[in-house]
């Protein structure tokens, strides 16, 4: 069966900071009586992630991770938001175990689907960037010994 | 690849901030070549296909201390190195390499690397290993993303519009001072005026509050909704936004049901810790008394020991009770292996059911008796074998007492005797032993094949007819009729009939000290209530006394005669049991009954206390369990067929109750249970346990020793 997940693009919108605020709060006073629910935990969880600073992104994607483990119910739902949680922090080589394995247990999830388009796309295009800057590095270097060579032969 | 320090490696990003190339280069110049080293290792390390969880770390974290060193070339050689390795590296590798090189500048400016980073990379390995079953349940119905939209603050944003949507232009009324009033809290005098905030939603709303109000000053109050016109597509959104209120609700429901599931099935499991907890507390309870048991044991050997260096040795002895020792018994190592609560050796020389029987020590001496006989046999516990007879009585024997190698039995011809268990032989070699060193050697020969003629007829004639023993020490006559029950003491023994009297002794003259009338002791009671609660038949016990008793598990019964059911003293206080089913306390310095405990509506059977505890069994099915010095009763236990014979420690009562099985009731744990196994096959009569071996005699002539 098709479990419901969220387009990325859904990660990418924040809630508010009030919105957050009473997540948090909620999930403080759940903690304080000793027990906190699932959906308390995954609200904030999923609030922290949306947010665009990457501490509040770590915080929640280690919050998934504590639900990941507690819940076996609620394992391949957490894979997801997983991935998209370290998609988002740019941890593409984790990113895509989490959905990899998501996709051997739904190979029709759309979501699914589209997130892995979206962390093979992160990769190569950090792949070009590194590209570029071992190009440029080697040829900064060349110029380098170039000019040693030249100081040499000078002399 | 040799190794490097992790540690430092990840100390470092934690202190530099921002990457910025001033600060790379002022770090640089403090640290020195080893930085250099490290970072050639580091920049080894993504080429190399190592993939620790550390190792990936600091793989990933070498690209950020890289590229500043890249940019700084000038000052450093082995970048040539990287450059071949590049051109050496395949491009299935180099692609996910550049990578790797590439995130380096997207990470410069934005974050620190903190622990939380490392925690989560290093889990997602062991999470990636973990099973991922089935989603069930409430998980199934509800996802988190749904459950997330239902329960987030924004889910309450449309009933709170709708609401705004519905408030009112109205004059003002001051409310807020009605309500504050109310409260009991002072109104600021100047409200302002109560304007209805609206959101900045679009509110599709028709202004008509001005003109209706002119309306209605002169119509009269109309109802405040005409006051606003609101439309038709903004009350169609919100129908739809009511609508998914509801399923928000609906969704709310399911998970906080499934919530008080689980926690109803956690508190189940911590109830189920918490009764096991309770019993090993119970267990731990048992044993501290067992300690205790066994501490006053030790002290009382302490003293025997010390008091033996210093005694003197006498011909004959009356030993210390064993009645009374509390502490563990001497037994061989190999009754440890034994299981418990097994029967592992029958004594079946008996051809009646049992009357009596004692025993000195665990695998020591046992005397028994049987109702149809007037000599009770004398067993040896360590090999199981008869070792002879008392013979003297004329009737059956109905108690016995056994302590070291003395032995008193009270016997229906209403004599007691003590019994030398050390001058007990086999049948006929008694005769041999007075003769002298002569006839020992045909003692033995002739022994075996004379069973019923005896040897010394001739000269020991009128001794042998009587059948006298040399075992028997001496003969207490007194009583005038059958002796029911007995206890004795260092020197002293008393004894009840069914001559409604009790009787002591000294038993190193053989002389009645005291007789004691209970029939005297019902006429005169301490205290006048007491007469009216006693047993109906105890006025009537004028004459012979005789009861039914209430029959067995096996439907057998017996008319019950013994008027004394049960003696027992310490020092100069001395309690019984009688067939008036009072327990009385006397003071035997006076011989007068000071104390009456009534409770048991049929005769006493079977009695013993100690400092704390008084136990008493009775034909009415029950024991009674009652405090010395109070007469209280702190516990009644009750069968279902009467009690005949009990014994109790701090830990346990075990008592012969009319079955087949011998009864032991925990009292700590108060559980009853039976002890079955290769047990009697009629109902069991009497018993006797020292520490954890136990005797028992039934009605099937058999003589049974268990392993508690």
């Amino acid at each position: 069966m098709s479990t419901e997940l969220p387009y990325a693009a859904d990660a990418e919108v924040s809630l508010s900071y009030d919105e957050l605020e009473v997540l948090r709060l909620q999930y403080e006073r759940e903690q304080l009586q000793a027990h906190v629910t699932v959906q308390t935990k995954f609200n904030y969880a999923w609030g922290l992630v949306k947010s665009p600073l990457r501490e509040h992104q770590v915080e929640g994607v280690r919050l998934l991770q504590d639900l990941y483990r507690s819940e076996p119910t609620r394992r391949r739902e957490c894979l997801y938001y997983l991935a998209l949680g370290h998609y988002k922090m740019g941890n593409f080589e984790e990113a895509k175990q989490f959905n990899g394995l998501l996709m051997e247990k739904e190979p029709t999830n759309l979501q699914a689907l589209s997130l892995a388009q979206l962390i093979e796309k992160g990769v190569t295009r950090e792949g070009y960037i590194g590209m570029a800057l071992v190009g440029g590095a080697a040829a900064l270097g060349t110029l380098i010994l170039a000019g040693f060579i030249r100081r040499a032969t000078r002399k | 690849m040799s190794s490097y320090t992790p540690d430092s490696f990840r100390g470092e990003p934690k202190r530099n901030g921002r990457y910025t190339l001033d600060q790379i280069n002022t770090s640089t110049s403090l640290a020195g070549p080893s930085k250099l080293q490290l970072m050639h290792k580091a920049l080894m390390a993504p080429f190399s296909q190592r993939k620790t969880d550390s190792s990936s770390i600091i793989s990933d974290l070498a690209p950020v201390i890289m590229t500043p060193r890249m940019m700084n070339a000038a000052s450093t050689v082995s970048s040539k190195q990287p450059r071949e390795r590049i051109g050496n590296s395949s491009m299935s590798r180099s692609r996910m390499d550049f990578a790797t090189l590439g995130r380096a500048p997207l990470r410069l400016g934005t974050r620190r690397i903190t622990s939380h980073d490392l925690e989560i990379v290093e889990a997602t390995e062991q999470l990636l290993h973990v099973e991922v079953p089935e989603p069930d349940g409430v998980a199934s119905n509800v996802s988190l993303l749904r459950g997330f939209n239902a329960t987030i603050p924004s889910a309450e944003q449309s009933k709170s519009r709708r609401r705004q949507m519905r408030s009112v232009d109205a004059p003002h009324i001051g409310l807020k001072r009605l309500g504050m009033n109310a409260r009991g809290l002072l109104a600021d005098e100047d409200d302002h005026e109560g304007q209805s905030v609206t959101s900045d939603d679009d509110v599709v709303m028709v202004p008509r509050s001005d003109a209706t109000l002119r309306k209605g000053k002169r119509k009269g109050r109309e109802s405040l909704s005409t006051a606003k016109m609101l439309g038709k597509d903004e009350l169609t959104r919100q129908r739809k936004e009511i609508l998914r209120d509801k399923e928000n609700i609906h969704i709310k429901r399911s998970l906080v049901n499934s919530e008080i599931m689980e926690i109803t099935q956690k508190i189940e499991a911590l109830d189920d810790i918490r009764t096991k907890l309770e019993q090993d507390l119970i267990k731990l309870q048992e044993d501290e008394l067992e300690l205790d048991d066994e501490l006053q044991g030790v002290k009382e050997r302490l003293d025997f020991e010390q008091s033996s260096s210093t005694r003197t040795s006498q011909s004959f002895q009356i030993p210390h009770s064993s009645r009374r020792r509390k502490g563990p018994a001497f037994l061989p190592s190999e009754h440890d292996e034994l299981p418990p609560g097994v029967a592992f050796m029958t004594l079946d020389s008996h051809t009646a059911p049992l009357s009596a029987l004692d025993f000195s020590e665990p695998y020591g001496t046992l005397v028994s008796a049987s109702l149809d006989d007037s000599q009770p046999i004398v067993w040896d516990l360590f090999s199981g074998t008869e070792s002879g007879r008392l013979r003297g009585h004329t009737g059956t024997v109905k108690c016995i007492q056994v302590e070291d190698t003395v032995c008193v039995t009270g016997s229906e011809d209403s004599s007691v005797r003590l019994w030398d268990l050390r001058r007990v032989d086999a049948d006929g070699s008694d005769w041999w032993g007075d003769e002298g060193e002569i006839v020992s050697l045909s003692d033995v020969a002739e022994e075996n094949s004379e069973d019923d003629t005896k040897p010394n007829g001739i000269r020991n004639g009128v001794e042998k007819d009587q059948k006298e023993d040399a075992a028997c020490l001496r003969v207490l006559e007194g009583h005038t009729k059958a002796v029911s029950t007995l206890f004795f003491e260092d020197n002293c023994l008393v004894t009840g009939a069914s001559d409604k009297t009790l009787r002591q002794w000294d038993l190193t003259t053989g002389q009645c000290v005291m007789t004691m009338d209970i029939l005297w002791a019902i006429a005169h009671p301490t205290s006048s209530s007491l007469a009216n609660n006693l047993f109906a038949g105890a006025a009537a016990s004028v004459g012979t006394f005789a009861v039914p008793m209430p029959p067995r598990a096996d439907r057998s019964w017996d008319m019950y005669e013994d008027y004394v059911g049960g003696v027992q003293f310490w020092g100069y206080g001395l309690v019984s049991g009688s067939g008036d089913g009072a327990v009385r306390m006397w003071d035997m310095r006076t011989g007068q009954a000071h104390r009456t405990l009534v409770g048991h509506s049929a005769p006493v059977t079977c009695l013993q206390f100690d400092e704390i505890h008084i136990a008493s069994g009775s034909l009415d099915k029950t024991i009674r369990i009652w405090d010395v010095r109070t007469g209280g009763v702190f516990e009644t236990l009750k069968y279902d067929h009467p009690v005949t014979a009990l014994q109790f420690d701090t830990r346990k009562v075990v008592t012969a109750t009319g079955e087949n099985g011998v009864k032991i009731y925990n009292r700590t744990s108060m559980q009853h249970s039976t002890l079955l196994t290769n047990g009697h096959t009629s109902p069991v009569e009497r018993l006797r346990y020292m520490d954890r071996y136990l005797v028992t005699g039934g009605r099937d002539s058999t003589v049974k020793v268990w392993s508690l």
